[in-house]
Formats: structure tokens, C-alpha cells, sequence
């Protein structure tokens, strides 16, 4: 095994890393976008917040564990705020009025975290277990990236399960295809759309914690990473979770070699790609047509 | 006819004031016309869109990008270039750039629409900013030489000493294309795209092609955004990524256009008007744009979602019932 490979291998690692941070941001606007049918643009930014709220728990607290664990929570809770007071007056307006309303909420977001915590960059430190190398079958891997990996990994497990295997996700899918029906069978589609909602946060929230010691944290996140997610939630297919796991596997790897390759245009491998595939399937890789 | 009469002094009126602006007013007020008139023809070719054909663009910033730079590095490298001709390639530049995506973005409507433009124009964004020999990066391009614009053989006027004849080139140019727009949505044409906002299978079976038909809309809508960037690059004599390519940019418009009512054909003008004068009076207190820009969006679209246009119409027809049915033709 030469230096060569060992860095394709690293470059490869990242990529995933990088690949599956998007894939829990995009998993999340995707569970709202299947769901409720809205393209949630506030989404970057409630992965940014997140990131902030992972800074300011690990420096009162020092333990990256409670940041990851409350973090997210905290970015929920805003995520249900948003769509109980705001979003659900807007329903009966149509996708302009959603779109209008969430990408205002975004702006409003990356101003208070502006006032709130200035706009350098801020430093969070990863645990001390997860920093490192650790050396598997004469190669290094840096265990931080295993560990999005390993987590993201997870958090796609319990998804599948809830939405395939459980009375709620039985409930969430039967409102996907008819939301009248369901509410009719005596259902509180209100609190459903709310929970899912609140779901869809938490996951971006967990990828805000998750990237905050790999990318440090700063207002641009919502825009570098949140730009990302969209293109993958686009490519992939409105509302289809397995074209979500692919392509952000996909887009991980294609910026993370295309950065190596290319360096100064990786943005523009991914967009290339987002055309090819819009090109031939204009509603995405898996995407069902409207 | 007697209301035709009116509307012609109303408008003749109008000329003049824009006329002597510029003799009563300083030079601050004169730039903030400027401006206010480079974004309302901007928002008004995202309405062109937005309100008459049903596509949400979160990306009309790229061609005023485009307009915007291929002007500015027509007269940084075109030496003796005329004025006209250096808008001209804006335009031109713009119009190829939507030439070229639309056979890609007439084929998705919706989200999907709204979310491809914000992809595009942050790959323009990103472009202008890595492509450092172009472009000039965060730099942009500046202090390009200005022409003076000449009609041949009868009389030519400095752009760059006297502010006044800008104002008058600028007010010209962009009075042109709000009445080739205003033109271009009563032609028959245009009035396919209404049909389209509001059903396009139906336009489809009455054998209209729907797909060209949006791709000309998109064309002329993205060169007239062409048309407001070059201008904005020649009055600042510069182009820059954030000023010209900027999220906040394609945002700006869509803004107007909600305040002023989509689906006007002058309600974006009157958004502009009142976003820049909200703008004008909030920036003295503060200089957090964006607070401003996502406070005014949700207040708009909770409270007031037709916009002054529709509040309006909402108006007249709760005490002038009868005068109602007219300002729905308008609209």
C-alpha cells in the first residue's frame, strides 16, 4: 500500500464523511418535503443554528456528547415554532407562499446569529476519544469521519424502521398519499405534520452538530453546506429517501475528489452532474413525476 | 376617452417630473432614482416571470450578473466601444446564459424550478468569484472606461463628469424596457403565459407549445434583467460578485414583487419604491439587511399575500364596487 492510495483512501473517507453529513440534512428536507410538501428553505439554516447551539452547550458544559444530544432538541423545538405559528397559515397559499415564508425565516435566523454570536469563525473541539487516526488493515483512517459515518449510518437505520415498521410511520405514509382520509379516520393530522416537522429539524440539527469540529462554525454554513443539501434533495428526487442516500454519497465523493483534482471548481462538478441528471430525469434520480 | 385623456397627461406628467428631478434634487437623490429604477425593471422581468407565466425564480440574479458583466468586460477589453453597444452585450450575454439553461429549466415547473435557479446562480456566484482572470474575483471589475453616448453627427454627452446626463441615459434605458415588457405582456403571445400560469395542460390541448412558449418567456425576462444589470454596472462603474451575483440579489426582486402584489404589471415598481424607501429609513438605525429583507418577506406574506396591488384591489372593491372589475383587467 503506497502513499497513493492510502491518500485516495483518506480523500474517499472524507468524502463519505462529507457525503452523509448531506445526507442527514437532505433526509430531513426530504421527511418534510415528502410529507407535508414543502420545500423548507429555513433548512440550512436550522443546521447553521444548530451549530451554534453545539458551540455555546460545548462551552458551558465542555462535553460534546450533551451538545449532540441537546442541540438538535433545541433546533427542533424552533423547527416546530415555524411551522406551527407561520408555516401552517400558509398552506392554504400554495408552495409560493411556503417558499416565500421559510426563505424569509431564513434570513431572519441568519441575522440573529449574526447579533447573537458574531460572524468569525468559531472553534469546537471534537471529544478526545474521537480524535485521531485509527489503523485498519495497514491503512489510516481518521475517526472522526467514521464516526459521522457510523452515526449517520444509524440515524438512516432507525428512520427506515420508523417509517416502514411503526404504527407512526404507517400513519405518516397513509397521510403522504391522503391527507383528508387519514385526518376523516380520527387522526390529528395537525400534531402528525408538527412531529414530522420537528423530526425533519432534528435531523439537520444532528448534521449541524456532527460538521461544527470538522468545518468550524460561521454564518456561511447554511449557504456552503444548506446549498448542498438542496442540490442533493433536487438530484435525488423530492421526497425519496433512497435517491437522498445515493446522491449525497455521490456529492460527497464528487466534491471531495473533485477538490483534490480540480480544486478551485468542485462547486461546479456537482451542479455539472445535478444537470446531467436533470437533463435526462427532470424530477430527479428517483423522484416520482408531478 | 376621457379617462384615456387623463391617463396621457398622467403620463406626460410623469416625464416631466423625471425630467426635472435631477434640476430640484442633489446627487444623492438622483443615485437613489437610479437605483430604484435599475431594480424596478429588474423585478419587473422576475414578475414577467413570477406573475404572468407562474415560474419562481430564486435565481434572477445571474442574469443581472450577466448583464452586468459582460458589459463591464465588453468596455474593459472593446476599446472605442459605443455606450449603446456595451449595454448591448450585457443584454446579449444575459440572454444567451438563459439561452442556453432553458432547455433544461422549461422542463421542471414549481419547486423544482425555484430550486434548480438557486443552484445555477450559485454556480454563477461561485464562477465569478474562482475565475480570478475574468472576472477579477471579490474584486470584480472596476473603473472600466465609460464612453460617452453619441448620436452621431448631432451630438455626444459625458457620462462620467455629469450625473445628470447618466440619470437621463439610465431613466431612458430603463424606461424603454418597462414599456417593451408592459408591450410584451398585452401582445397575444403574452397572454399564452397567463394561460400557462394558470393552466397549462389546457394550453397544451388548445396547441400551444408550452414548453417554447416559457422558453421565450424566460429569454426575454432574463435579458431585460440583462438590461437593469448592465445599467447598475455602468452607474457604479463597477461589478462585483456579491453586488451583482449575490443570493440577496435574486431575493431583492422576488421581495418587490411581493410588496408591490405579483401578477401587476406595476405592482413591482411600486414594491421597489416602498422597499427602498423602508430601506432608506431603516438603514439608519441599522445595517442588518438581511433582518429587514426576512422581517419584511414574512410580515408581506402573512398579512398582506396579494401585495399593495391586491390590498388595493381588496380596497376599491369593499367602496368602489363598481370601478372594480377594471383594475382586475389591468392586473
Amino acid at each position: 500500500m503506497g502513499a497513493t492510495t492510502s491518500m485516495y483512501v483518506a480523500q474517499g473517507i472524507h468524502g463519505l464523511a462529507y457525503g452523509m453529513v448531506l445526507f442527514l440534512i437532505a433526509s430531513g428536507l426530504n421527511v418534510i418535503f415528502g410529507m407535508l410538501g414543502i420545500l423548507n428553505l429555513a433548512h440550512g439554516a436550522f443546521f447553521m443554528l444548530s451549530a451554534y447551539f453545539c458551540y455555546s452547550v460545548l462551552n458551558l458544559t465542555g462535553n460534546f456528547w450533551l451538545a449532540l444530544l441537546l442541540a438538535p432538541l433545541f433546533t427542533a423545538f424552533f423547527g416546530i415554532l415555524l411551522e406551527r405559528f407561520f408555516l401552517r397559515k400558509m398552506h392554504a397559499m400554495g408552495h409560493m407562499g411556503e417558499l416565500i415564508m421559510t426563505l424569509g425565516v431564513s434570513l431572519v435566523i441568519l441575522a440573529a446569529v449574526k447579533i447573537f454570536w458574531g460572524t468569525e469563525n468559531l472553534p469546537v473541539k471534537m471529544p478526545p476519544i474521537l480524535e485521531g487516526m485509527v489503523s485498519l488493515g495497514g491503512l489510516e483512517y481518521p475517526v472522526y469521519r467514521l464516526f459521522i459515518i457510523g452515526l449517520a449510518g444509524v440515524v438512516l437505520a432507525i428512520m427506515t424502521l420508523l417509517l416502514y415498521k411503526t404504527r407512526l410511520g404507517k400513519i405518516v405514509r397513509a397521510a403522504v398519499s391522503d391527507r383528508e382520509m387519514v385526518n376523516a379516520l380520527g387522526i390529528n393530522i395537525p400534531v402528525v405534520f408538527m412531529v414530522v416537522f420537528g423530526v425533519g429539524t432534528w435531523m439537520a440539527g444532528v448534521a449541524g452538530v456532527v460538521i461544527a469540529p470538522i468545518l468550524t462554525v460561521f454564518p456561511g454554513l447554511a449557504d456552503q453546506v444548506g446549498m448542498d443539501a438542496f442540490l442533493v434533495v433536487i438530484t435525488g428526487g423530492f421526497g425519496s429517501l433512497l435517491g437522498a442516500v445515493i446522491v449525497s454519497i455521490i456529492f460527497g465523493l464528487l466534491s471531495s475528489y473533485g477538490v483534490q483534482f480540480l480544486s478551485q471548481l468542485a462547486p461546479v462538478v456537482m451542479v455539472g452532474f445535478m444537470a446531467l441528471v436533470l437533463a435526462i430525469r427532470p424530477s430527479g434520480l428517483f423522484g416520482v413525476k408531478e | 376617452m376621457k379617462n384615456k385623456i387623463i391617463n396621457w397627461f398622467l403620463w406626460v406628467g410623469l416625464i416631466v417630473i423625471v425630467a426635472i428631478i435631477p434640476k430640484v434634487f442633489g446627487a444623492y437623490y438622483v443615485n437613489l432614482i437610479v437605483t430604484f429604477a435599475v431594480f424596478a425593471v429588474l423585478s419587473v422581468s422576475l414578475n414577467v416571470l413570477l406573475g404572468f407565466t407562474g415560474l419562481l425564480s430564486f435565481g434572477h440574479a445571474m442574469f443581472f450578473g450577466a448583464g452586468g458583466y459582460g458589459t463591464a468586460l465588453a468596455l474593459k477589453h472593446i476599446a472605442g466601444l459605443s455606450l449603446l453597444s456595451s449595454v448591448g452585450i450585457g443584454v446579449l450575454s444575459a440572454s444567451v446564459l438563459a439561452l442556453v439553461l432553458c432547455p433544461l429549466v422549461v422542463r421542471v415547473s414549481g419547486t423544482a424550478f425555484a430550486m434548480l435557479h438557486l443552484a445555477f446562480a450559485q454556480l454563477m456566484y461561485v464562477l465569478a468569484l474562482k475565475l480570478r482572470g475574468i472576472t477579477g474575483g471579490e474584486d470584480g471589475i472596476g473603473n472600466f472606461p465609460i464612453p460617452p453616448f453619441t448620436i452621431p453627427g448631432v451630438a455626444s454627452f459625458n457620462m462620467t463628469g455629469v450625473p445628470e446626463n447618466f440619470y437621463y441615459f439610465a431613466m431612458i434605458v430603463l424606461g424603454f424596457s418597462v414599456w417593451l415588457m408592459w408591450f410584451f405582456t398585452k401582445t397575444p403571445f403574452g397572454q399564452i403565459q397567463v394561460g400557462i400560469r394558470d393552466n397549462a395542460k389546457r394550453i397544451d390541448y388548445l396547441g400551444f407549445k408550452v414548453s417554447h412558449t416559457k422558453a421565450v418567456v424566460y429569454i426575454v425576462a432574463a435579458a431585460f434583467a440583462g438590461v437593469a444589470g448592465s445599467v447598475y454596472a455602468i452607474f457604479h462603474n463597477l461589478v462585483s460578485a456579491d453586488g451583482s451575483l449575490g443570493v440577496l440579489v435574486s431575493f431583492q426582486p422576488i421581495i418587490n414583487t411581493m410588496i408591490g402584489g405579483v401578477g401587476s404589471f406595476f405592482g413591482p415598481i411600486w414594491g421597489t419604491a416602498i422597499f427602498q424607501i423602508l430601506e432608506e429609513i431603516i438603514v439608519r438605525f441599522t445595517d442588518r439587511v438581511e433582518l429587514v429583507i426576512g422581517v419584511t418577506l414574512i410580515l408581506v406574506i402573512m398579512f398582506a399575500p396579494q401585495g399593495l396591488a391586491g390590498w388595493i384591489t381588496t380596497l376599491k372593491q369593499r367602496f368602489f364596487s363598481a370601478s372594480s372589475h377594471k383594475l382586475e383587467k389591468i392586473s
